[in-house]
């Protein structure tokens, strides 16, 4: 017989990947499959018993036409005693049938029952078949078309099952075949391990499927100037002057249900280069009583170089903004969030002190004590607050042994006799500790650590170095 | 009818209010059995402002807030604990060693302390706001427990001695002396609240017990 084209239906009824000619290298093997779409269905919907007889199917019969007749009959007769076991009944010529069987399990005693059937059915007409059930007709004959009496009637097992039978059952072209086997392909295993991303890619390429593209937008900005009537010098007329541009900007907002995280005012002169102020905000937002006292805050601490011309408002890329819900709860109250407060205060402050004098605290796995904690962005670090706990770092030393306060840079000390001196004697207190370690980053530190006691009873966190000369120096604070 | 008895009657006008029994519902247990006995209600006051008056840093003053700032930074829906201005940087693997959870520490530098400060404890975004004051008129220490109020927040404000002398709208102001020879006890005394006993109460910090 000739061999077959691959037809499009395979693929999908095998809902597995198989592709043409794809080259093989470098692919990595990918999970053990079932793919997805089995996996779900615990019960297939359909169960196949393929009938194979093999005797049948001869390439010395292709050249006969008077065999072949006779073979076909043969398989006619074959599936006329098959319909007695299911109306589905399909012919796959030359050699094999398909039964869908899954309604008929029950009323011939099962899956043996129904084999033994079809078998004797065969025994009557001198075939000797080979049966296999599969969920997928094609798999039941790859099954059977191996010799195997396979039976899988769960469809997650299934790809497990086929991986291992050869290509040359699924009677793909010859050509194909052994272009594969030079590869180094010889199993339908080796052919799912592709991934059917590879045969979508292919059919996108050639234009057997849509590819559909998501079309580029450019992201909208709101930008407005206005020239002021006579030259502004204080910020209190300055942000009644803004305040139109401000409404303009919520209005913008609100029509597109978005807000900004960044707003630019310029602030133009006769002379002088503009004055620049940005707010940044923690989450989006489009509030103008809140932008205004932002930009209030702002203002106070501007320092203008001249009389104020004209003033201009630019957003950044605006964003998609999250209506707040309203809580039942005060914050701070059971079950009430400080939700968007929290950010509002820390845009509040960061308004008026700048960016880097509001920060959160983190503790970094580090013996030495500067490096041993961080300031980190409390708004990004509030989000990461959602993750576990066992997350955060335990210091690896005992509890208490760190002072609650650190000196930013440590304090030398004054000596007398060796022993370190502040604001009078201290008296040293327990056994100290060693830190030496950082060689590696530039930052070695080689220190001892002692506990101290002043003349006024404050416990104190002092070093002292191990490398000449030696000297002492405050670093902490028990609190 | 004796003097005792009908002063026992008095006492039962429903429009009498005693100052034992007006303790507030809402506290927060501070972590030592001592102290909560003695303060109203059984710990510290969840909202207003405590005025602690230290001689100096590091006598203690921070140990006496570490198992009460643990609890509220742990709770389910913790608000920040911000810092404000503080004297020196804090060291958040202690503070982590204490059972505070660091990621909810605020920190805040500001030149004009009492502005941040204000904004911290009036916003509602913060369970307990920490400062550190030198000089401070009465008439902004009223402001500063009515923002409080207003954004049912705890403020804990560190005052030199010499503020004892001033008066105070906080709802609890207490000294903090250290006390034995290691430095690691402390002797707090209530200066002022409403209710509590107010006798010295020797404290012993957690780090003696390790």
């Amino acid at each position: 017989m000739r061999p077959r084209p691959i037809r499009k239906s395979e693929v999908v009824t095998f809902a597995s990947p198989r592709p043409r000619n794809v080259p093989c290298a470098a692919l990595p093997p990918p999970p053990d499959l079932p793919p997805a779409g089995f996996a779900a269905a615990a019960h297939p919907r359909e169960l196949w018993l393929a009938v194979h007889v093999p005797g049948m199917h001869m390439p010395e019969m292709r050249e006969d036409p008077a065999a072949e007749r006779r073979q076909a009959e043969l398989l006619q007769q074959l599936a006329t005693r098959a319909q007695q076991f299911t109306p589905r009944v399909s012919l796959v010529p030359p050699d094999g049938l398909l039964l869908e069987v899954k309604g008929s399990l029950h009323l011939f005693g099962g899956i043996n029952g129904i084999r033994e059937a079809v078998e004797s059915e065969c025994a009557a007409i001198a075939a000797r078949p080979v049966l296999a059930l599969a969920p997928t007709p094609l798999a039941a004959l790859a099954g059977a078309r191996a010799g195997k009496a396979l039976v899988v009637t769960d469809p997650a097992r299934l790809v497990g099952q086929i991986a291992p039978l050869p290509l040359a059952v699924l009677r793909w072209p010859e050509e194909t075949i052994t272009r594969l086997a030079r590869m180094g392909v010889r199993t339908i295993g080796q052919v799912l391990r592709f991934g059917s991303e590879l045969l979508t890619d292919l059919d996108r390429l050639t234009g057997r499927m849509a590819d559909p593209r998501s079309a580029f937008r450019a992201p909208e900005r709101f930008r407005r100037r206005c020239n002021l009537l006579y030259d502004l010098e204080h910020h209190e007329p300055l942000l009644e002057a803004l305040a139109p541009l401000l409404q303009e900007l919520t209005e913008f907002l609100h029509t597109r249900q978005c807000g900004i995280t960044q707003l630019e005012c310029l602030l133009h002169h006769r002379h002088a280069p503009a004055t620049r102020c940005v707010l940044r905000f923690a989450a989006p937002v489009a509030d103008p009583r809140r932008l205004n006292a932002l930009l209030g805050e702002r203002l106070t601490t501007l320092c203008l170089p001249e009389p104020v011309r004209a003033c201009e408002l630019r957003s950044d890329e605006i964003i998609p903004r999250e209506l707040p819900s309203c809580s039942l709860w005060q914050p701070g109250e059971h079950g009430g969030e400080a939700g968007a407060s929290s950010s509002e205060l820390i845009e509040k402050l960061r308004a008026r002190l700048g960016a880097e004098a509001v920060y959160g605290l983190q503790v970094r796995a580090d013996h030495r004590p500067e490096s041993a904690w961080g300031a980190i962005d409390p708004v990004s670090g509030s989000c990461a607050s959602g993750r576990s706990r066992a997350e955060i770092l335990q210091p690896p030393w005992p509890a208490f042994r760190r002072p609650l306060w650190l000196l930013p840079v440590p304090r030398l000390l004054a000596e007398s006799e060796g022993l370190p001196r502040h604001r009078g004697p201290l008296r040293l207190l327990g056994e100290p500790e060693r830190i030496e370690t950082g060689w590696w980053d530039g930052g070695e530190v080689a220190r001892d650590y002692y506990t101290a006691l002043d003349v006024r009873g404050v416990r104190l966190w002092l070093f002292r170095e191990r490398t000449p000369p030696h000297r002492w120096y405050l670093h902490g604070i028990f609190g | 009818m004796s003097a005792s008895s009908r002063m026992a009657r008095l006492l039962e006008h429903p429009a009498i209010w005693r100052g034992r029994s007006a303790a507030r519902a809402d506290v927060l247990p501070t972590g030592f059995a001592a102290l909560d006995e003695c303060l109203p209600g059984g710990g510290w006051p969840r909202t207003g402002l405590i005025e602690l008056l230290i001689p100096r840093l590091g006598v203690g003053e921070l140990y006496l807030f570490m198992p009460a700032l643990a609890a509220l930074t742990h709770r389910s829906c913790a608000r920040w604990c911000a810092w404000i201005s503080p004297p020196f940087v804090p060291f958040a693997p202690a503070l982590a060693a204490h059972g505070v959870a660091v990621e909810r520490v605020l920190v805040v530098q500001a030149p004009r302390a009492l502005w941040a400060l204000e904004q911290a404890l009036g916003s509602g975004a913060c369970d307990a706001v920490l400062a550190w004051a030198r000089s401070l008129p009465a008439r902004e220490v009223r402001r500063l427990q009515l923002a409080a109020e207003r954004g049912r927040t705890l403020g804990i404000l560190f005052r030199p001695r010499r503020a004892a002398r001033e008066p105070s709208c906080a709802v609890l102001r207490a000294r903090l002396e250290p006390a034995g020879q290691d430095g690691l006890a402390g002797q707090f005394t209530l200066l002022k609240s409403r209710g509590g006993l107010h006798r010295p109460i020797r404290l012993v910090w957690p780090s003696a017990r390790i």
